[in-house]
């Protein structure tokens, strides 16, 4: 059995299911250092922004799945990850909290706990809701 | 692939009693306290359109758009509608927060305030170069060409940003009170009336007054387009290879752009005999005025690639298409990409390169431009990596403030004299000032966006307001 952890909005439909060990990128040098270990398909990236730039190199080499801790589908990492094809989660929260980003009211402490519950976890992505995208803790080897 | 309903019910939407699709669930106020809230879609040009107290939402015909100015109330219903029409494309990719890369808010927002202050000196010179026909002749070109910057999302920046959220700001700020700069807002929502118009040529100015269609492309260069078009099956090689490239032509483009929508411009929906759904995509990969562009000079990536995109909306399924007023489309379902059955890729070296020199590609032959895409893209996010934030900040500035107007400037055969004459490629004073102010109070991420996306902002010009006034004390 595997349980729900977090939910977001689902960037798009889409029957791809991914599953990987959770990584949060937290600056150009993290995404730089993910490529140049070449373990980039391993991973579901975890980012705090939904926007497209931080994550440009990643998204052009074929990332497994992404995760943002803000945005919408209408941002421009929702758009580009649709393009790409690459199922993306935004704006998740954690399921057993009640924490929620709100846009202009950035709260660090919402992101850390996000960052500590899923980093370094292995997790699959549901991703064929219309709406919303759910994040399943995987057993391993799944 | 979904399994979603495969009814296709989309040309319902342009039914004239039909409301569209809600694509979001939040509403907007804006300046109507107290009345009714509005949607976002079709619904909500509607009810924006019958709140307006005079007809320039409406059809409008080429004498009112030559006319010299806009009334007071007309001024007002354009401020009320461009404030809901932000809202309409912009409040759900306003969630996105911090880039981790690009200080995005700040220059957004410092940029605004500058064509605010800076544009309606240039836009007036320019209208005086070209005459008013002239500047209605400017968005009249983009009817017969693609890789044209003269598109959706940049004319429309001009009311939208330079007016509408320059505006905002400043008042946010309390540099400005809402009767100052009356006849500069004049200046530039003419310009922009005068632009779209020419575009369009229906009578609307914007997208969302038409269901959120955008076909301006007179039918001899979709025929030019179609020529080229190679039909593929979803599992084939051809869409891969297609959909590969579109999507990193439009990161590129992205990225050139400092992580803005002005690489992207999207016209159509076209609908084509066979049933299917043609967007013409404009994808703006190297922009010479760009010193970061270098990158993609050394790759040999041009300055625009246009994507004709195929879609069969009856597979699909299609609920609803929307091609907003910032040149990007939007569809629900969502996932259209699996539904895309055609394409065909052109290339335009130069923003003049002349129409006829405009040069197909084989889908066959995509990989090498792909190729050059990635490359370009690893080096220009190396060289972003390693600018500090300051940096940052000034060159997305300096994307906004330049090109949103370099387009019409150029075609205007003004942009030299602007750069010459008008000190174009210079930081106002107060703005280099405002720099320092944006970051206390939390006035760049919380106040703006606040202001901005909640509709709030836009203050009415009052009914004492001047027709001829700008600003004439600082106190």
């Amino acid at each position: 059995m595997s349980s729900i952890i977090a939910e977001g909005y689902n960037a798009f439909e889409t029957e791809k299911a991914p599953t990987g060990v959770v990584k949060y990128l937290e600056t150009p040098s993290d995404v730089l250092a993910l490529i140049r270990s070449g373990t980039l398909k391993d991973h579901i990236l975890l980012v705090r922004g939904g926007t497209t730039t931080f994550l440009a190199p990643v998204l052009s080499m074929g990332a497994t799945g992404i995760l943002t801790m803000s945005g919408a589908p209408e941002s421009h990492l929702g758009i580009l990850s649709r393009e790409f094809q690459t199922p993306c989660l935004m704006t998740i929260g954690l399921t057993d909290s009640d924490s929620r980003y709100e846009a202009g009211n950035p709260d660090d402490a919402h992101f850390d706990a996000i960052v500590q519950r899923l980093d370094g976890k292995r997790v699959r992505l549901d991703c064929e809701d219309d709406s919303v995208g759910r994040v399943y803790l995987a057993e391993h080897g799944a | 692939m979904t399994t979603a309903s495969k009814t296709a019910t989309y040309k319902l939407r342009y039914e004239s009693d039909d409301d569209g699709l809600r694509f979001q669930d939040l509403t907007y106020e804006g300046n109507f306290v107290g009345l009714e809230p509005v949607p976002d879609g079709i619904l909500g040009d509607k009810m924006m359109r019958r709140r307006a107290k005079t007809g320039v939402l409406d059809r409008v015909s080429k004498d009112e758009v030559l006319r010299e100015q806009f009334t007071l109330d007309e001024l007002n219903d354009l401020n009320n509608y461009l404030a809901w029409n932000i809202w309409d494309v912009l409040v759900m990719r306003a969630t996105e927060g911090v880039s981790g890369m690009i200080p995005r808010q700040e220059y957004e927002i410092l940029a605004f305030m500058h064509e605010f202050y800076r544009w309606p000196e240039i836009l007036r010179m320019t209208t005086d170069e070209a005459g008013p026909q002239g500047v209605m002749d400017i968005g009249a070109t983009a009817r017969r060409e693609i890789g044209t910057k003269v598109n959706c999302v940049h004319d429309w920046c001009i009311g939208a940003a330079g007016f509408g959220m320059g505006r905002c700001g400043l008042l946010a700020l309390e540099a400005i009170q809402p009767d100052d700069y009356v006849e500069e807002s004049n200046d530039i929502l003419k310009f922009m009336q005068r632009v779209l118009w020419g575009k369009r040529q229906d009578g609307y100015i914007l997208n969302s007054q038409d269901r959120y269609r955008c076909r301006v492309h007179e039918q001899e260069i979709l025929d030019q387009l179609l020529g080229e078009l190679e039909d593929f099956e979803p599992d084939e090689p051809k869409h891969d290879a297609f959909t590969r490239f579109n999507a990193a032509a439009t990161l590129l483009a992205f990225l050139d752009h400092f992580d803005s929508r002005l690489g992207l411009g999207d016209t159509g929906p076209y609908l084509l005999p066979d049933g299917r759904m043609l967007i013409v995509r404009d994808l703006f990969t190297n922009e010479e005025e760009f010193h970061w562009s270098d990158v993609c000079d050394h790759e040999d990536v041009p300055h625009c690639y246009t994507a004709a995109v195929v879609i069969d909306a009856g597979a699909m399924g299609l609920a609803e298409i929307r091609v907003n007023d910032i040149s990007t489309s939007f569809t629900r379902p969502k996932n259209y990409v699996p539904y895309i059955t055609g394409g065909a890729v052109f290339v335009r070296e130069k923003w003049n390169t002349p129409m006829g020199e405009v040069r197909p590609v084989a889908l066959d032959e995509l990989g090498a431009e792909l190729e050059k895409l990635q490359q370009a893209t690893l080096k220009l996010y190396g060289k972003l990596a390693r600018m500090p934030r300051r940096e940052l900040i000034t060159n997305g500035h300096w994307v906004y403030f330049i090109d949103m107007i370099l387009p019409h400037l150029r075609l205007a055969g003004t942009y030299e004299k602007a750069c010459r004459d008008y000190d174009l490629w210079e930081i106002d004073q107060r703005v280099s000032n405002y720099y320092y102010e944006i970051t206390k109070r939390k006035f760049a991420h919380e106040v703006v966006p606040t202001k901005i996306f909640s509709g709030k902002g836009y203050l009415p010009f009052s009914e004492k307001a001047d027709l001829r006034r700008s600003k004439y004390r600082w106190l």
